[in-house]
């Protein structure tokens, strides 16, 4: 018989760090295989076909550039609010905030040139999450809400006021709910590769900038501080209430924007399917990278190719649409999982 | 019959490559109280934390009533009788005390019979003479209630060995010595009791053997009878510290800081801080006396601007600042050494050169263009870890992983280096070891002595008979007393501690 113990650990390294994170998503793999094994197809076809109509063909990792797009947004959303230790559950109705106050622009303002309107839409779009994320921190700030639930349940909110606009006012010809297409002033420029549009350029030109902001500014030691400890941070003279507040505006702004590259750099008209859940799985990618700005980039491509083979699976193999969410759900099991052997030593022991 | 309760043999354990119990041998018979005396990071609570399962030996083995014990998981050392009340209470807050002491009991299975458990756990308290309210709710209870309803926990647990970790850090002298009594009660009966401390005076008083670690390293078990004061002290630093201190004449502005008729709530909205005045003159150490609770912290925390002031003036310099931000203070020349120092301090999970710069990464002189000179921060980092000799695994890494006095070392560099005006330390000491006190204490004495007011509040008389030069006791937001270092005896300052006037105190000492 073996006897599993487990021993507080001081601190955990860099290199076991890496090595934990990457087992666990391995192990992750390993398990939705399992999973796609049940659905009567062989799991290591199956995943090898993830990756290829990923990464095996200029079509693919466009499509695959496509999807991280978004994530990169959103993933930056939750993890600048991390880094302050708020959770931001909200960035899905965030971006769709953002997307609903960008169209009404496109909707109901004139169409100016190019450049200019789309910075307008880009504004627009990051202060529409940005008003949304502002309604949870208000709450928390001022009534001590836990912004978990608050972030979470607004998300509702936005979708249903999206709703109303593409069922209501903003209701095609056709009578379906969904926006005339924008005009071309409204688009973002394909760069070239397949759908790949300008709002990649704006993402990592963000990613850059943020990790500028974070490690290299006085407000980012303020972040950083006001995330480690509050009570050390107010020690420090840092305002701590109006940090969370600044947070939350950013989180919701780059939420914001991942629904204008959405409308303006895929759709081209708003609906109700403009994300697949960008908001939440931002959060996975947050979460795994460890709010590094840089780090962020490399965790949404790897759930953008998740998303990807998720949808050619569907195609190709019949399975059904919810292999892409069991994957992605057993990736952040593995990982939340995994926080135990980054804690505590496993010692394996001989007993009677 | 066999009297010996638990026996450690050839400990060692480490950590990351640091020795911090080398080959110890721990030895406790039935009826004794065995301390467990060392500085700071001797590697008591370690030693103790493998007899509770909470560590497992790299080396050596364990005896609990003559046979060899292997624990599985950390709850099991309860269950087989060994005990141990840490530093940091586990009570919840929100529960009485009767729920506090029969969560996680193992006789009540499925139905919960409360009366029953009273009548329970009062038979404990008889048999040991001691009263806690059952009642009340743990939140709400002064420090030293608490911990006896910690003890007590254990005692209805039917522990035979009692570890307790530093178990008057937290309290008063006559919570203190309270406590002395019960662990002599509990140990008559048969219990075999660890006591874990750095105190000499608690070991003369209470324990029947001593045994000393000395940086991980058994130094010696001696009888209490066979020793002294003088010799422990030997065995546990290697050397002896008496420290007295020039107090020359520096500066002479007597209202350097000013506080009229201050008012100041408490956490929980009651008024903590009521209507006090006084002044400090820069070149003076003012020491603050009280028990723990009557506003002492609430006082700093309104100098500091962490706390709002209800009503009053704080003049500083001949300006009022009574309602400045934090940040202001801090450039206005205030410095704060809280008494919380891993959790206020220093962000712990932050780096140590992050936690070195708290207050000054503001300065221009570290501005470069929009951004800040991460480089020139460090640098200044650095010449503080230099200059006050502090010992840490790397700049890089986190505060947390400082022992109590290099952080403390850390706070008070960051704070000294700041060159500020007025000074206010809260428990400076508190919980640190002999060398670490050495240099806190005379830090303090070299800030006065260059013309710094400095506001010292303190519950060891040691360190304020030693530092002021007038000593306040505060009780219930006011001062019972002011006086001059040497004008009462600590009796009489015990008596204004409890809420006698200065006039009541010398009165009744004078009767006795």
């Amino acid at each position: 018989m073996f006897k599993i113990k487990l021993e507080q650990k001081e601190r955990v390294s860099k290199r076991e760090d890496i090595i934990i994170t990457l087992s666990a998503i391995g192990i992750a793999l390993v398990l939705s295989g399992i999973f796609i094994a049940f659905n009567g197809v062989n799991p290591f076809v199956a995943l090898w076909k993830v990756f290829t109509s990923a990464l095996g063909s200029p079509y693919g990792i466009s499509e695959t550039l496509v999807k991280a797009i978004p994530l990169i947004f959103t993933g930056l959303a939750v993890g600048i609010a991390l880094n302050s230790k708020l959770w931001n559950i909200g960035a899905e109705g965030q971006l769709f905030a953002g997307a609903t106050l960008a169209t009404a622009f496109v909707i109901y303002g004139p169409v100016l040139p190019k450049p200019l309107e789309l910075t307008v839409l880009v504004t627009l779009g990051a202060i529409g999450g940005a008003l949304w994320a502002a309604i949870p921190a208000l709450l928390k700030i001022k009534f001590k809400m836990n912004e978990v639930i608050s972030t979470l349940l607004l998300n509702y909110v936005a979708i249903n006021i999206a709703d109303y606009f593409l069922f209501g006012p903003w209701k095609g010809k056709d009578n379906f709910p969904y926006t005339p297409e924008f005009p071309v002033e409204a688009r973002f420029s394909r760069i070239g590769f397949g759908r790949v549009h300008a709002g990649l350029f704006l993402a990592l030109a963000l990613v850059v900038l943020l990790y500028i902001l974070i490690y290299h500014t006085k407000t980012g030691y303020k972040l950083r501080m006001t995330g480690a400890s509050l009570k050390a941070a107010k020690y420090a003279g840092i305002n701590i209430k109006k940090m969370m507040f600044m947070v939350f505006l950013l989180s919701g702004a780059l939420a914001g924007l991942a629904g204008v590259s959405q409308i303006s750099g895929i759709e081209y008209k708003f609906h109700q399917h403009i994300s697949t859940g960008y908001g939440y799985t931002g959060i996975i990618v947050a979460w795994l990278a460890r709010t590094n700005p840089f780090i962020i980039v490399i965790f949404a491509v790897f759930l953008s190719i998740m998303l990807k083979g998720a949808d050619s699976l569907q195609i190709a193999m019949r399975l059904p649409a919810a292999v892409g969410t069991v994957m992605q759900a057993l990736i952040l099991f593995a990982i939340l999982g995994s926080e135990l052997f980054k804690n505590y030593n496993i010692k394996l022991i001989r007993g009677k | 019959m066999n009297s010996t309760l638990v026996l450690m043999k050839n400990i060692s354990k480490s950590f990351y490559g640091n020795k911090v119990n080398t080959d110890v041998e721990f030895k406790l018979e039935k009826g004794e109280i065995h301390a467990l005396l060392g500085e700071n990071g001797a590697g008591k609570t370690t030693l103790m934390n493998m007899l509770t399962g909470v560590y497992f030996p790299d080396e050596g083995s364990i005896y609990f009533k003559g046979k060899k014990i292997t624990y599985n998981y950390p709850g099991e050392a309860l269950k087989i009788g060994i005990g141990m009340v840490h530093q940091r209470f586990s009570l919840v807050g929100n529960l009485t005390v009767l729920e506090n002491l029969i969560l996680g009991h193992p006789d009540n299975k499925f139905i919960l019979d409360l009366q029953k458990n009273r009548k329970l756990i009062q038979t404990y308290m008889d048999q040991f003479k001691f009263q806690v309210d059952l009642d009340a709710v743990v939140d709400e209870l002064p420090l030293g209630l608490r911990q006896k309803v910690e003890i007590l926990k254990m005692l209805v647990r039917n522990v035979d060995v009692l570890i307790v970790d530093e178990p008057t850090t937290v309290l008063t002298k006559q919570e203190a010595d309270n406590l002395m009594r019960i662990l002599k009660e509990i140990a008559s009966t048969g219990k075999g009791i660890i006591f874990i401390t750095h105190k000499m005076a608690e070991v003369l008083e209470v324990a029947d053997k001593i045994t000393v670690l000395r940086k991980g390293i058994l130094v010696s078990t001696v009888n209490k009878t066979d020793t002294n004061a003088g010799e422990l002290a030997r065995m546990m630093v290697g050397k002896e510290s008496e420290l007295t201190f020039e107090r020359p004449e520096v500066c002479l502005t007597k209202n350097f800081l000013q506080v009229k008729n201050l008012f100041v709530n408490s956490n929980k909205g009651v008024l903590a801080v009521n209507n006090l005045s006084f002044n400090l003159a820069c070149g003076e150490v003012l020491g603050i006396a009280g028990v723990t609770g009557n506003g002492q912290i609430e006082l700093a925390n309104a100098l500091t601007g962490n706390r709002e002031v209800i009503r009053g003036k704080i003049i500083f310099k001949d300006k009022d600042i009574a309602h400045d931000t934090p940040v202001q203070r801090i450039d206005e020349g205030i410095s704060y050494v809280p008494g919380d120092r891993v959790n206020v301090g220093v962000a712990g999970s932050r780096s140590v050169w992050e936690n070195l710069i708290m207050k000054v990464y503001r300065k221009s002189e570290f501005k470069r263009g929009i951004l800040i000179d991460n480089k020139k921060l460090k640098k200044y980092a650095e010449k503080i870890i230099e200059k006050y000799n502090i010992f840490l695994p790397g700049i890089n890494l986190p505060a947390l992983l400082l022992s109590g006095g290099n952080l403390q070392k850390l706070i008070i560099g960051r704070e000294i280096e700041r060159n500020c005006d007025l000074y206010i330390f809260v428990f400076p000491t508190r919980g640190l070891d002999v060398g670490a006190t050495e240099f806190v204490r005379k830090s303090i004495m070299n800030l006065r002595n260059e013309g710094k007011a400095v506001l010292l509040i303190s519950g060891d008389f040691d360190e304020l008979f030693a530092l002021s030069d007038r000593i306040a006791v505060m009780y219930e937001g006011k001062f019972t007393g002011v006086f001059n270092n040497g004008d009462h005896s600590l009796e009489e300052i015990g008596l204004m501690m409890s809420g006698h006037t200065e006039a009541e105190a010398v009165k009744e000492m004078s009767n006795v």
